[in-house]
């Protein structure tokens, strides 16, 4: 039965891997047949500009609309843009081809060896975004990564499909320091768990905090470490732990604004990835620290700065903010202009934010 | 009245410009240096221009104790390849001041030759040194002068003269004079530079105290030609030049004294009878056309005296006032003013009018004014409401004015004959400014002439771009007569025009490398201030500099979108070459070919599109 069912991810991989370098292939194949024409090659990019980004109520996050952009060879303010891509297409696929990855970073110095000049890193990363567009897939399908900062610890059984450690498997409650979510953890196996909750926390921190109090035994959890706001790796990772092992993911960030966006993103996406599907967990919860804990906890507080205040009036204009909780809170953080962060709860002792506050919280989320 | 005008007199020239020698640019030894070094190489290159010879001009300034600090005695030297100056001339032209040859109507860098002897002057104040002259005339004799100035009776004082063999013709000048070069230097070294490019046709030599030699060698072999002495232009003529103009153009009233009633009775055959006044009127209307015209201006006079001879050598003609017709004599014998009424009717009344009242008025324009034939003088009549025989000694002070508003009024009259003018041409214009500032584009105007208070003139402006010119332009470099302007640029006409010239709208931004220069020509510059270094803004000059400038910037603004173009079509073609061969190699790696897609193609293309866009 495990067997059969490892094959099936197998070969779900495999697929995966095999449309990827389809896609490229056709890209490739399109602009050398135009150029031995005697035409300049051109495609189309769906447009990223604000104007094309769309909330679907039905897919719960945002999307790209019909608009899209051609760049063309024959244009000379976009050939080297175009060739950027041209670059990055060729680049993706030795990559997939050979099983390798590669961050972001190393795309940026690697373009070098091919006298393609990027002028900084967020010109590359631009251009990634541009390809992902292109393909409809996300930069960790052709095996682009971004720096990981976020980490993973519970019990859970893993089994590595990358290059070398095929077969290899794993307990991550194994290293009290966590284990960084990199490729290799996104694309192995989610074997088995004996827990039943996935706990995203924002900080560092507390996720520590978390770990040496048995967060994971006594709550029978996974606990996440998003590092702020959750990369593509990690929201992958809890899509996966949400699908593949049917765990409810709840969200716990400092008592921000930014924080209510943290657990958004994880829930719905980023205006950013608007062109990419599957990066979210539409039934995440987020479950603090709420605008309202601050008063019903007395949690030491600190005044919100003008780009805070900002941020509110921001996301009071953004679809997904006009109702619920999420409208609820932001309309009290306005109000007070305060902030309260996690490591407030500490003023009531260190355990006090395991002891007391998050039993409360896994409680009231059965019910949100 | 008079008594003034006597101790005026009494000033001999050069004491008057000894106690005013700061009017003639020697007021500190800074700017006496630099106004010396002009004088001489100015008068070096204009004795030159006038016999067509192409200057060659060597100029040195040594000092005679370089130990010593500044202000200190340095020896000027300027010498040139010109005709020399006769041997007899030579203490006079030196020794004394407004002795020159350069009085007359037409373009010359200075006036009268008056500054290089007001440097000799100040050198001979300042150094108690005399001026040393070498001139040789013909190549082969060579008079050497030492010469100081009396200043109180203006007249030179040698102190040896030699002659010697020589095998060059020419001039050489040297006089000893306080300066100092620590501050005039860098001024100095400017106004050889400029002067050589409003002079390709010149070689200027300086040795400087320092022992820096400064070479600038000619760039054109053609002199530009020389500028002949001409009649004033029409327009811009005052009342008061007019008035000049017609006492030149009338025959005098004859003095009636002894010797001319004895003519006239010589010449009536009367020289020993003694007629009555009708027998001496019957005689001269028979010998009528034999008589002369002095002698018939006494009959006439006669006829309406009604005077024998006696009686008239005791009167005196006071005046003929032709309007009026009557005629104002002194009567010795009664001694009271007398007149007497003229019958305009009489032949003898023509015949003083005529006299008198000068030339018709078409005579009078076509004859004193440049380029006025008589059908524009007829036209020019009706306009100003003349008839065209109108004579012009019976104009009214009224008529005077009108006749003077008129001429500057009417519009048909040719431009000013610029043969009095020498700008250097287009041509040299062009080639020096190539040469100097090697730039990537230049253009060059000159201007039709154009006439302000009846000088005429004429705008030279050229315009250089890019090449080897440096940023932060536009540099100005103004010229007036072949003379560089370098101080007071800020009051300056020239500046006044170029800094109301908004260049983003000719395509030209930031810190352009760009040149402007500027030479006027006239008769007369107008200068602000007696130092020669900015030019008054002259409605009519101002206009002239405005349209040249308007011209040559229109001309910038066409090879500045010319020169964007071209750039951006080289631009975009280095793009194409770069960037096509990358993507023909991702692309054929990434549809999994070996060979590569035939791009080539595609680059020829562009090319040919490039070509047809220029």
């Amino acid at each position: 039965m495990t067997t059969n069912k490892a094959k099936d991810r197998k070969q779900k991989a495999n697929e995966k891997q095999q449309n990827i370098i389809d896609a490229l292939k056709d890209h490739g194949a399109k602009v050398y047949g135009d150029l031995d024409n005697g035409q300049f090659p051109k495609f189309s990019i769906p447009s990223r500009s604000v104007s094309n980004i769309v909330y679907d109520k039905k897919l719960r996050q945002y999307i790209l609309g019909n608009s899209a952009a051609l760049r063309s060879s024959r244009n000379s303010s976009q050939l080297r843009s175009f060739t950027q891509l041209m670059w990055l297409a060729f680049f993706a696929n030795r990559l997939t081809q050979e099983k390798k990855s590669s961050t972001l970073r190393d795309v940026y110095y690697s373009s070098q060896a091919f006298a393609i000049e990027f002028e900084d890193q967020s010109e590359s990363d631009n251009i990634i975004v541009d390809l992902e567009a292109v393909l409809s897939k996300p930069r960790e399908d052709f095996h682009i990564f971004p720096e990981e900062r976020s980490s993973i610890f519970g019990d859970l059984n893993i089994e590595y499909t990358i290059p070398g450690y095929e077969g290899k498997k794993m307990n991550l409650s194994n290293h009290p320091d966590g284990y960084a979510i990199g490729p290799s953890l996104t694309t192995a196996e989610l074997v088995d768990t004996s827990a039943e909750i996935v706990i995203a926390i924002e900080k560092g921190g507390l996720f520590t905090r978390f770990v040496e109090e048995q967060v994971d035994k006594k709550f029978k959890s996974i606990i996440i470490n998003t590092g702020g706001q959750a990369p593509r790796s990690t929201r992958t990772l809890l899509k996966r732990l949400h699908d593949e092992m049917g765990l409810p993911v709840i969200v716990l960030t400092d008592g921000d604004v930014y924080g209510e966006h943290i657990a958004m993103v994880i829930k719905s996406g980023s205006a950013n990835a608007a062109h990419l599907r599957e990066l979210t967990v539409p039934d995440a919860k987020w479950v603090g620290v709420w605008a309202t804990d601050i008063e019903k906890f007395k949690l030491p507080t600190i005044p919100m700065t003008e780009s805070d205040i900002k941020r509110c009036y921001d996301l009071q204009s953004d679809p997904r903010y006009q109702e619920g909780i999420w409208k609820k809170e932001l309309d009290v953080f306005l109000k007070i202009k305060r902030k309260a962060e996690l490591e407030a709860f500490s003023k009531y002792g260190l355990t006090n934010i395991t002891d007391k506050y998050l039993p409360q919280k896994l409680e009231l989320a059965k019910s949100l | 009245m008079s008594s003034i005008k006597e101790k005026f007199n009494q000033i001999s020239p050069s004491e008057f410009f000894y106690r005013n020698r700061d009017l003639a640019g020697f007021s500190n030894p800074t700017r006496s240096l630099y106004t010396a070094v002009r004088e001489f190489v100015e008068n070096a290159l204009d004795a030159c221009d006038q016999k067509g010879i192409l200057p060659d001009v060597h100029m040195s300034i040594k000092a005679v104790d370089p130990e010593k600090p500044d202000p200190k005695p340095y020896i000027l030297t300027v010498k040139d390849n010109g005709p020399g100056i006769e041997s007899k001339h030579v203490p006079l032209a030196f020794g004394t001041v407004l002795y020159g040859s350069k009085f007359g109507l037409k373009q010359a860098r200075g006036m009268f030759g008056l500054g290089a002897t007001m440097a000799i002057l100040y050198g001979q104040i300042t150094t108690n040194k005399p001026v040393l002259v070498k001139s040789s005339t013909d190549g082969k004799i060579q008079d050497e002068f030492e010469l100081l100035l009396d200043i109180q009776k203006n007249k030179p004082v040698i102190l040896k003269h030699t002659t010697k063999e020589v095998t060059k013709r020419g001039l050489s000048v040297s006089i000893c004079l306080e300066g100092d070069y620590a501050k005039a230097g860098s001024k100095i070294k400017d106004y050889v530079y400029e002067t050589s490019l409003i002079t390709p046709y010149a070689t200027i030599t300086f040795d400087d105290p320092k022992g820096e030699k400064f070479h600038y060698s000619k760039i054109v072999n053609e002199m530009p030609p020389a500028p002949t002495i001409i009649r004033p232009h029409a327009h811009g003529i005052d009342v008061e030049t007019i008035r000049r103009m017609m006492v030149e153009s009338q025959f005098e009233i004859p003095n009636i004294d002894d010797a001319m009633v004895e003519k006239v009775r010589k010449d009536l055959g009367l020289a020993k009878n003694n007629l009555a006044f009708t027998g001496i009127m019957d005689k001269a209307k028979k010998r009528w056309k034999t008589l002369s015209r002095p002698v018939r201006v006494v009959i006439s006079l006669m006829s309406f005296l009604k005077m024998d001879f006696d009686k008239l050598s005791k009167i005196r003609i006071e005046d003929i006032d032709v309007p009026n017709k009557k005629l104002y004599y002194w009567d010795f014998g009664d001694s009271q003013s007398k007149s007497v009424d003229m019958d305009p009717e009489s032949q003898y009344y023509k015949q003083l009018t005529g006299t008198v009242q000068g030339e018709t008025l078409t005579t009078f324009l076509t004859k004193r004014f440049q380029r006025i034939g008589p059908s524009t003088a007829i036209k020019f009549a009706e306009f100003a409401g003349f008839k065209p025989e109108k004579r012009m000694g019976s104009m009214t002070n009224e008529e005077l004015v009108k006749l003077s508003d008129s001429l500057q009024k009417f519009e048909d009259f040719l431009s000013p004959d610029p043969s009095c003018l020498a700008p250097l041409g287009k041509k040299k214009k062009k080639k020096g400014m190539k040469k100097f500032f090697k730039p990537d584009f230049c253009a060059v105007i000159q201007r039709p002439a154009s006439a302000y208070s009846g000088f005429p003139f004429i705008v030279e402006m050229g315009i250089a771009y890019g090449g080897e010119i440096r940023p932060g332009g536009p540099h100005v470099y103004r010229y007036a007569n072949r003379i560089p302007l370098l101080y007071d640029e800020g009051s300056d006409v020239v500046l006044k025009v170029v800094n109301d010239t908004d260049w983003s709208r000719y395509k030209v931004k930031g810190e352009p490398p760009f040149v402007i220069v500027t030479h006027i020509c006239s008769t007369r510059i107008p200068y602000k201030t007696v130092g020669k270094e900015n030019v008054a803004d002259r409605q009519e000059i101002e206009r002239e500099l405005r349209l040249g400038l308007q011209f040559l910037s229109r001309k910038l603004a066409a090879y500045m979108s010319k020169r964007g173009q071209a750039e951006m079509a080289k631009k975009r073609a280095n793009l194409y070459a770069k960037y096509l061969p990358l993507i023909a190699q991702f692309c054929t790696e990434l549809a999994g070919k070996t060979k590569e897609p035939n791009y080539k193609k595609l680059l020829e293309e562009e090319i040919i599109v490039d070509d047809k866009q220029s």
